[in-house]
């Protein structure tokens, strides 16, 4: 299971196409228990991320990769959802520093910092109904070398029928039980594009 | 003198705040950083950290919801200036005021966080 600076610029391309896809539906999660505009934000900020790919086919390694792609993120996004995913790419960018491949437990560790950095930046813990429940097992089947695609539909699943105890869907209590958290869903399209290149 | 950098989600009610502060505190520095690039509502961390090198003095950050102070603190760690900025955690309105008084009185970065803190924290 090896990411290399290619692979992940081509998986990075696929979740701009994804978010594109999912844009109405992870806006209308949002406006259910949140301010309904992450689709619009996702989309928004992959789609800078994608000319930019498009523009730039050559990277030096990963980390220089994913430090692009996270700066794009923090002034494009907006939302809280800018902060949270360029923090995770900045961390990657840290981790995948000087490196044009990673696998095993290089790999994990990696994600598992990305997953930290989210941690921090949104002061929260895993169970809370945000994207943290999704990229927290991630890395755990990284780290466990489990399926990879099995991790992610079981841990939507789970955060799905939790209550939302973290940010503004908090505010909407009980109600959230039964809804998709916006930020879990979008965190499993990028993952999954990631999984469909590692070889 | 320490600078204020008021952190909105809104351009209209920074500004609004900084007009409120001039009344109160004339001659301090007040720097925005409200809203996104285009006038839309939303704060973004790579303005915050832009306004950060439009600073006279050393600085604090006030913000006022949710992802604000997100990215207040993600630009501060993106800044690679000489001055030293500190982020407070108090209500937009009344910790911006009292800090404004206290840097009004020329008091030093340190005295205003602890000050700002030891009314809101």
């Amino acid at each position: 299971m090896k990411l290399s600076t290619e692979t992940f610029r081509e998986a990075l391309l696929e979740a701009a196409k994804q978010m594109e896809q999912h844009k109405d539906e992870l806006t209308d999660l949002d406006r259910e228990i949140g301010d309904g505009d992450h689709g619009i934000n996702m989309s928004r900020g992959f789609q800078a991320v994608q000319k930019e790919l498009e523009a730039q086919t050559e990277y030096e390694d990963l980390g220089a990769l994913s430090k692009q792609v996270g700066m794009t993120l923090i002034k494009t996004v907006g939302g809280a959802s800018g902060p949270l995913y360029g923090t995770a790419f900045v961390k990657f960018a840290g981790a995948f520093k000087g490196k044009t491949e990673a696998e095993g437990d290089e790999l994990a560790a990696a994600f598992k910092e990305a997953t930290d950095g989210i941690k921090m930046r949104g002061k929260s813990e895993f169970g809370q109904k945000t994207m943290v429940d999704i990229w927290t097992p991630f890395y755990e089947a990284l780290e466990q070398q489990t399926d990879l695609h099995q991790a992610l539909d079981q841990a939507l699943t789970d955060t799905k029928e939790r209550v939302a105890t973290k940010g503004r869907a908090s505010y909407f209590g009980d109600a959230t039980v039964g809804v998709q958290d916006p930020g879990s869903l979008s965190s499993a399209l990028l993952l999954r594009a990631i999984v469909e290149v590692l070889r | 003198m320490i600078n204020l950098i008021l952190v909105s989600h809104s351009e209209k009610l920074a500004a609004g705040l900084k007009e409120l502060l001039a009344e109160m505190a004339p001659d301090t520095p007040v720097l925005l950083a409200a809203g996104l690039a285009d006038g839309s509502i939303g704060t973004d961390a790579s303005r915050i950290e832009e306004t950060m090198n439009e600073l006279t003095d050393d600085g604090l950050i006030l913000t006022d919801i949710g992802s604000a102070t997100m990215n207040a603190e993600l630009a501060l760690e993106l800044y690679s200036g000489d001055r030293s900025v500190q982020f407070v955690e108090a209500p937009l309105v009344e910790g911006a005021f009292l800090a404004a008084v206290l840097s009004g009185q020329s008091k030093s970065l340190d005295e205003i966080v602890t000050g700002v803190k030891s009314e809101f924290g």
